[in-house]
């Protein structure tokens, strides 16, 4: 997959005014996202989430290290053409409806005054505004403002979008049709960066995420693979007696009883086969044999502590 | 061009719901029928024969005076007046186009777009001239129509004054950029402008400052800041010149380096503004 945004040893150090102190926000990230990809930005607060995503867009400068948009350079502002943004806590100009904001951005995008003007209804029925269309963004609710950001990130019709929060203050059902949305945008080849405290949000829709502390990445890589526990495996079957169990043991397996049904830790794919292989020849049925899988909030807990554990010990 | 037109277009729509553009318009249609109403000449064969001001008759001697000198008079003085306030309202309303963009979570929107930052910033301060020279030739246009109409006399010049009042609110709204880029501060960006326009009226008396300072060094660096700062006092009485005789540059020692020093001093404060824009994290 050719990516389409890439980072590579991207440093920042925000200096106070003087230069008696200073901060590393970001300390060597390397990221890369290819089209149709829904990537998701992860990490506590003050972790470089909202900092990767501002260099990327030239908002800010990086203090070492590169970034680039379809192969321009970040710092060039060509290399926004075809990206869509929506920031956090944006702040659309209460002045505007929503189609004079659409058309005033749009128009900031290149796009012609008609050609705007003939998307803007299609598009705000996307966002469910199309009734808001000639009110006043200062009438909005949160959760509306935030419909009409997105609105505001698509309206050039972009092949990158970078998201910061999209769904905060947005109700559940407008949540679910934000997440529809964007696994829409995605499908048509968009690549979508998304940066979310959101975890369950982060889980639904991204295929793939990076979780950053202390502005380095923690872990990066499908979610599949993150929340995989190894070699633990949840196991129906019956009947299964204690013998049995008490055999599983003695091959060096952990064992557990767990609700109804049976939580094994093997050495590997050929120890949980034998197991298998001495509950059929036990006569015993098997029902279910699945790999266990945390939550990516648990992923993101163990790394965030195992992260603060380290720092106490240096 | 479609990225500056939709930035232009957002500088006026803003003006208008903050009320800006309104009471700027309302101030000055105030001011224009202040002046219909109060104003009552009889003219007589082409002379002033009889004056009323605001209903009360006014005592012009009993002679019929040449109505083309008391025009002139009238917008020579009225010009003036309109420098003072032309730049000051001109000020009130662009101040806040710099410091509003920067604000947390307005900025990122814009800087999103594929426009580069000199240009996002260039279309900011042109839709702000856009603005005052809007306000500036309804408010010069109007009396100038109102004169013609009271008296069928007219004089093109006192239009042509509007250029240097547009000229020195050129400059001045470049430093208030430059302020409000670097602080983002509406409130300090306007107090420091007012104040160099004041400070500059001062240092047209230079010579005087100079020769009434104890060392040499205050008076180099009185009569060095006279150049460093735009001309205010002398463009005041640049656009008097030019409506009362078309003359550009009478009273003025050196016009061209009044015109150029002013332009210079607009044209850096722009350039410095667009340089700190352009290099700022957000």
């Amino acid at each position: 997959m050719t990516p389409v945004i890439e980072a590579e040893g991207l440093r920042k150090v925000y200096r106070s005014r003087f230069g008696t102190r200073h901060v590393n926000a970001l300390d060597g990230i390397d990221l890369s996202v290819g089209a149709g990809e829904v990537f998701g930005l992860l990490g506590p607060n003050g972790a470089g989430k909202t900092t990767t995503v501002k260099i990327l867009l030239g908002l800010t400068r990086p203090t070492a290290g590169g970034a680039r948009l379809f192969g321009i350079p970040v710092s060039d502002p060509e290399s926004r053409r075809r990206v869509g943004y929506l920031p956090e806590g944006h702040r659309f100009p209460g002045y505007l409806t929503a189609r004079q904001t659409l058309s005033i951005f749009g128009r900031m995008s290149g796009m012609a005054r008609s050609a705007v003007a003939a998307l803007i209804p299609e598009l705000l029925a996307r966002v469910r505004l199309s009734d808001w269309a000639d009110v006043k963004v200062k009438k909005f609710s949160k959760g509306m403002t935030q419909r009409l950001g997105l609105a505001a990130a698509l309206v050039h019709d972009p092949d990158v979008l970078l998201l910061d929060e999209p769904t905060d203050g947005v109700d559940p059902v407008g949540r679910r049709e934000i997440r529809d949305l964007l696994r829409d945008e995605a499908s048509r080849g968009r690549a979508i960066l998304l940066n979310s405290h959101l975890l369950s949000e982060i889980e639904l829709t991204c295929d793939r995420v990076a979780v950053l502390r202390r502005g380095r990445v923690a872990a990066q890589g499908r979610i599949a693979d993150l929340t995989a526990q190894g070699s633990r495996y949840r196991m129906t079957a019956s009947p299964v007696d204690e013998t049995l169990l008490a055999a599983f043991r003695d091959t060096g397996a952990s064992v557990e009883r767990v609700n109804g049904h049976i939580v094994l830790g093997t050495r590997d794919l050929a120890h949980l086969n034998s197991l298998v292989d001495a509950l059929r020849a036990r006569g015993a049925l098997l029902t279910e044999l699945s790999p266990v899988r945390s939550t990516l909030e648990d992923v993101f807990v163990d790394l965030v502590r195992t992260g603060e554990g380290e720092e106490k010990t240096q | 061009m479609r990225a500056w037109a939709a930035s232009v277009e957002e500088v006026f729509r803003e003006a208008s719901a903050r009320w800006t553009l309104l009471a700027y318009f309302a101030l000055s249609t105030l001011f224009i029928v202040i002046f219909a109403l109060a104003v009552n000449l009889d003219i007589v064969d082409g002379a002033l024969a009889g004056a009323k001001l605001f209903g009360k008759e006014m005592d012009i001697g009993g002679e019929k005076i040449d109505l083309d000198q008391i025009v002139l008079g009238f917008e020579t003085g009225f010009s003036g007046f309109l420098y003072g306030l032309g730049t000051f309202l001109a000020l009130f309303a662009t101040a806040h186009l710099v410091p509003r963009l920067q604000e947390k979570g307005t900025i990122d929107l814009y800087l999103s777009r594929p426009v580069g930052r000199t240009k996002l910033l260039l279309s900011r301060y042109s839709g702000g001239l856009l603005l005052a020279a809007a306000n500036l030739l309804y408010l010069i246009g109007s009396i100038w129509l109102i004169v013609f109409w009271k008296t069928g006399v007219a004089h093109p010049r006192f239009l042509l004054g509007g250029v240097v009042i547009l000229f020195t609110v050129a400059c001045l709204v470049a430093f208030a950029f430059l302020i409000g880029v670097v602080t983002s501060s509406t409130a300090v960006s306007l107090m420091v402008t007012y104040a160099i326009f004041f400070f500059a009226v001062l240092l047209s008396a230079r010579d005087r400052i100079a020769a009434a300072v104890s060392s040499e060094f205050s008076a180099n660096l009185i009569k060095g800041l006279y150049w460093v700062f735009p001309k205010t006092a002398e463009l005041g009485q640049a656009t008097i010149a030019l409506v009362s005789n078309g003359a550009h540059g009478v009273g003025l020692a050196h016009p061209f380096a009044v015109y150029g020093s002013t332009a210079l001093f607009g044209l850096v404060s722009l350039a410095l503004a667009s340089w700190r824009f352009s290099r700022k994290d957000f």
